[in-house]
């Protein structure tokens, strides 16, 4: 009996739809330094972070970036490529003056029938530019948004990462968000599928706190049912939509004693 | 550009560079550059200006150029015409307290002035 259970646990394991869907903006650094040169070079992907499983992600809605209050279209500037074995895009892009730049997409519904929903997320991240982080806290107003609480770059790993989980611009009391490692390399592994993404809740105020034990690229996910629906082409019936808010931040490893 | 310049500059910015203290609030420097000249900008991590300083311009070489100050907006302007910018400018900012650098390289002036 014993055996047995085990047997219909790991069946019921490998059926699950565990994989959690993440859009990525990855910059080649989140912070610029003079030395560094002029340019950032990213990649925009839709995929399962961990298992470094892509899929398709469609031309985005909108792809802009936001320095000091003021929102440039960069939409037209993306290059298609394979990420992960699917399409994606990358953008080279030149930073003329210091401070934080917010990159920011918003993809098409993307249709997942496993979930039997549409799934938008609104994606960002945030890149410093030659030793000013003047605008690390910014609020973009976006559908839903990670609003940062801790600046999105230069920490260490186990450091704390905090946001607050934003819906129309109101907190979401409570908001689960999931967290996954960019697996860049590969090399990481889990003892347990369950732990490929955590999950945590925000507290009233649409606060959560995470510490990622290991350097890297983490994305935070606060997920929500949009209160629309959208048009699902083969059946004609209308489904939810999980709207998705993303944020990439590095934690970098720490290289003190 | 004249990548060894370029590193040469590099090199010489980061030696100028590396005694500076980490103070809490480092000292944020940036130049922009047109046809006409260099506008230095020093403002402080904390978002305040920077509204004393001394700036001083060297050339590739490590060679001075040039001294002026900071105006009380945080700015500084250099016309090009004043310095020999053929092998980039370092520009350096000594608040007392603070210090640091920005390289104007050859690349950014032909991209700004086209020439």
């Amino acid at each position: 009996m014993k055996h047995l259970l085990g047997a219909s646990l790991v069946s019921m394991i490998a059926a699950a739809p565990a994989l959690a869907h993440y859009g990525m903006i990855i910059p080649n650094d989140p912070m610029i330094s003079q030395d560094d040169g002029r340019e950032v070079a990213l990649t925009m992907s839709f995929s399962h972070p961990f298992e470094l499983d892509g899929m398709m992600l469609d031309r985005p809605v909108s792809f802009s970036v936001t320095h000091e209050g003021a929102e440039t279209d960069l939409l037209g500037g993306l290059e298609g490529e394979t990420i992960m074995d699917d399409q994606g895009y990358t953008l080279d892009y030149r930073l003329d003056r210091p401070g934080t730049y917010i990159f920011a997409m918003e993809p098409q519904p993307y249709w997942e029938p496993a979930e039997d929903a549409f799934i938008i997320h609104y994606t960002k991240t945030y890149v410093t530019a030659f030793g000013d982080d003047e605008g690390w806290d910014t609020e973009l107003g976006l559908k839903t948004e990670i609003v940062p609480l801790s600046k999105p770059f230069g920490l260490w790993e186990r450091n704390v990462f905090q946001g607050i989980v934003k819906l129309d611009g109101e907190a979401v009391p409570y908001a689960e968000v999931e967290v996954e490692f960019f697996n860049e390399g590969g090399d990481a592994t889990v003892p347990d599928e369950l732990m490929i993404t955590q999950t945590v809740k925000a507290d009233a105020n649409g606060v959560f706190t995470y510490a990622p034990p290991s350097h890297g690229w983490w994305g935070f996910a606060a997920l929500n049912t949009a209160d629309y629906t959208l048009t699902e082409e083969s059946s004609g019936e209308e489904k939810d939509v999980e709207l998705g808010a993303v944020i990439w931040v590095r934690f970098e490893e720490w290289t003190g004693q | 550009m004249d990548r060894p310049v370029i590193r040469a500059l590099s090199t010489a910015a980061l030696l100028v560079a590396a005694p500076i203290g980490a103070a809490a609030h480092q000292l944020v420097v940036f130049a922009s550059v047109d046809c006409e000249a260099v506008t230095v900008e020093a403002k402080f991590s904390s978002g305040r200006i920077a509204q004393k300083g001394d700036v001083r311009v060297l050339d590739g070489e490590n060679t001075l150029l040039t001294e002026t100050t900071l105006e009380t907006n945080g700015t500084a302007t250099i016309p090009l015409a004043s310095v020999d910018h053929s092998t980039g400018l370092l520009i350096e900012v000594d608040t007392g307290g603070h210090d640091n650098y920005w390289i104007v390289t050859p690349e950014d002036i032909a991209r700004n002035c086209g020439s």
